[in-house]
């Protein structure tokens, strides 16, 4: 049995369902990450793991305890880092940390021994009387971080730790994490960035509260279907619906440039020339192998468009 | 969990000395209110202006106008005119420049009747669009005229009526004042910043945090409430203080009483800070709900008017109001020395509405965070 076991969680505000039966399992020691849309039901999902609201239906599992019965003492073994950044700011670093490890239970010795090795990872020493409020978003993060790892917890689930953040700070973010997975710490963490979750273990894609794929970043790029070209330079809303027109195939910005999704029917020779006749140079088209993004952006529009039918 | 309480008192009383604004709104505001509360808010009439037409002119009717001007209550002009007195058709217009307060008016045969014994009658205007100083004014007066008979005519009535004011002889509202504004002060500050500060912690997600963690959201309340207790008793001191060596209130009875008294009033000021939080979800409207509140209960507390003036139906609200038996009992113990006995009745609704108020505020507010 994994670490975490969701099953069949279903939640639904009043009148829109965030998550629609959604099972999932993630190992002990491993990084998930949850992509999708905004809306896609990923701060649902990670409140119900925090158990800070609780499911219509269906069950979650913490090495093999049920989360949502009251008696299991869920809160010692969990780190939670919320969206938007919620210590607080006008007490400095140091106090931040020292009501965080209070309530931990964390004291004396055992707590200055826990701060000074979390001010080593996080650099924040020099920063510990510097007021939370006035800390730079990447600092804020590892601050954050820093306090929900204070009990050293087995699960630690972050939503959205990054957004925001520069990308130095982002990728440093990120080498804290994977030495707390190498530490045996199981993550669970959001995030809207494609290269960030490349690095987890397992990718988890949430689409209107749906599933839509789960695997390693390869294994989800390989069930991409046909083949991808990529056009480079400008990709503006012209050029964009000019591709799109395309009989059979689908564009889709991506990064700067687009990149056009062809069915397994059809080969890339067949479309190249007819690329070309838009006035778009052939040195600026290249074969490409599919990513997770490429899977993502395919499923969404796939799982937009029958969600269209329904209606 | 001591310690994650101890760690809350802590973060709360930091987050306190943090707030600059928070501070001086907690420990200056008070004294300034109670300074300015406590001269502004005088219900003493005292230097009331009497235009005085005296139609007699006599040696005996200027006795009598004299007669008025001790103890500083009345200060006599005389409208006399180019020739004579001036006609009264000149009160309604001396009235309302505010030149003069009252008009008195003594008859053209005012000593000359006296001497024969018969009855005079002399005439006394009051302007009572102000109604207090009026109705006070008049009583000084008729005083006069008692004191005037006896003195200058010998006259003493059959039954006469000896008054004697307890507890506050010369009547000073600074000293009925003071324990109103040690009231009204400590229900501002425990209800509008519990509230605030509950609803800060929801508002900022702060709250979302602290739930993910062993200690349940009851010890991070209770830690709050025991900040702003503190603080409550924190701010009753300066209140007394100031107000007994400020403006030289008598405090006659036990301060240990009063205290302990004080905590149970907390008790429900601070259930109802919490209330307010929890229907609440910005730290504005939190401000407001609170407003509303404290001036719904100075008004109904007693604090400016007598409960007994008040409307049947407004009485029976007033019995909610904890404010009001709060208000009852600082005056009762800090005026009249009374003990534990004496304000039991006023004892037991704030028992009850402490009660009621808590476990209402604690039941939403645990079902909120749920």
């Amino acid at each position: 049995m994994a670490f975490l076991e969701i099953d069949n969680l279903h939640y639904r505000y009043d009148e829109t369902t965030a998550l629609d039966n959604l099972s999932l399992s993630v190992d002990r020691g491993s990084i998930c990450a949850l992509v999708g849309p905004d809306g896609a039901g990923k701060t649902t999902l990670i409140r119900l793991l925090c158990r800070l609201i609780a499911p219509q239906t269906g069950t979650v599992s913490i090495d093999g305890e049920d989360l949502f019965d009251v008696a299991t003492p869920l809160t010692d073994r969990l780190g939670y880092m919320p969206q938007s950044f919620s210590l607080y700011t006008d007490l400095s670093v140091e106090e931040n940390l020292r009501f965080y490890a209070g309530v931990f239970g964390l004291t004396g010795s055992a707590y200055i021994e826990k701060r000074d090795y979390l001010y080593t990872f996080s650099r924040l020493g020099p920063f510990a009387k510097r007021r939370a409020g006035a800390l730079s978003g990447g600092m804020k993060q590892k601050l954050a971080l820093s306090c929900a790892l204070l009990h050293d917890p087995e699960l630690l689930i972050l939503d959205e730790p990054t957004t925001g953040v520069d990308p130095v700070s982002r990728r440093q973010f990120w080498a804290i994490l994977d030495d707390l997975r190498r530490a045996g710490v199981t993550i669970f963490v959001s995030t809207p960035y494609m290269d960030e979750a490349s690095r987890a273990d397992r990718i988890t894609c949430l689409f209107s509260g749906q599933r839509l794929a789960t695997g390693t970043a390869d294994e989800v790029a390989a069930t991409f279907i046909g083949s991808i070209l990529r056009i480079d330079g400008v990709a503006d809303a012209d050029r964009l619906a000019r591709l799109d027109a395309l009989a059979g195939v689908t564009a889709q910005r991506f990064g700067a440039g687009v990149h056009l999704y062809l069915p397994s029917d059809m080969s890339a020779d067949e479309v190249m020339p007819r690329v070309v006749e838009l006035g778009i140079p052939r040195s600026a088209i290249t074969e490409r192998t599919p990513s997770v993004e490429d899977r993502f952006i395919q499923l969404m529009s796939g799982a937009g468009e029958s969600e269209a039918d329904n209606v | 969990m001591l310690r994650a309480y101890l760690g809350v008192l802590r973060k709360e009383f930091l987050q306190v000395r943090r707030d600059p604004i928070m501070l001086r709104l907690i420990f200056i505001m008070p004294i300034l209110q109670l300074v300015l509360l406590g001269y502004a808010v005088n219900l003493d009439v005292k230097r009331i202006a009497v235009d005085v037409y005296d139609y007699d002119q006599t040696e005996q009717s200027r006795r009598f106008v004299q007669a008025m001007q001790p103890n500083d209550y009345f200060i006599p002009t005389a409208m006399t005119g180019s020739e004579d007195v001036r006609p009264t058709w000149h009160v309604p217009e001396r009235f309302r420049t505010g030149d003069a307060d009252m008009a008195l008016i003594l008859p053209e045969n005012f000593s000359e009747e006296l001497a024969l014994g018969g009855n005079v009658t002399i005439g006394l205007v009051a302007d009572a669009s102000d109604a207090n100083q009026a109705s006070i004014g008049t009583g000084y007066a008729g005083q006069i005229v008692r004191q005037f008979n006896e003195r200058e005519l010998g006259i003493v009535p059959p039954l006469d009526i000896s008054v004697k004011a307890l507890y506050n002889p010369e009547g000073e509202s600074v000293y009925y004042m003071v324990p109103g504004i040690v009231a009204t002060l400590l229900t501002m500050i425990t209800v509008m910043l519990t509230a605030m500060a509950i609803v800060r912690e929801r508002e900022t997600g702060t709250l979302e945090q602290v739930l993910v963690t062993p200690i349940n959201a009851t010890v991070l309340l209770l830690g709050k409430i025991t900040t702003f207790a503190i603080l409550g008793f924190i701010e009753i001191v300066i209140a007394l203080t100031v107000g007994v060596l400020w403006f030289g209130v008598p405090f006659v009875g036990s301060p240990v009483l009063l205290f302990a008294l004080a905590a149970l009033y907390l008790f429900t000021t601070l259930g109802i800070g919490m209330l307010f939080s929890t229907m609440t979800s910005t730290q504005q409207q939190a401000m407001f709900l609170a407003w509303f509140f404290t001036v719904f209960a100075i008004l109904t507390s007693g604090f400016f008017t007598p409960i007994d003036n008040m409307p049947e139906w407004l009485q029976a609200i007033t019995v909610v109001n904890p404010m009001r038996w709060f208000m009852e009992i600082v005056r009762a113990i800090m005026m009249k020395g009374a003990g534990i006995s004496d304000v039991l009745h006023a004892v037991y609704p704030l028992v009850i509405i402490g009660i009621s108020v808590f476990s209402l505020a604690l039941a939403r507010f645990s079902k909120r965070v749920a």
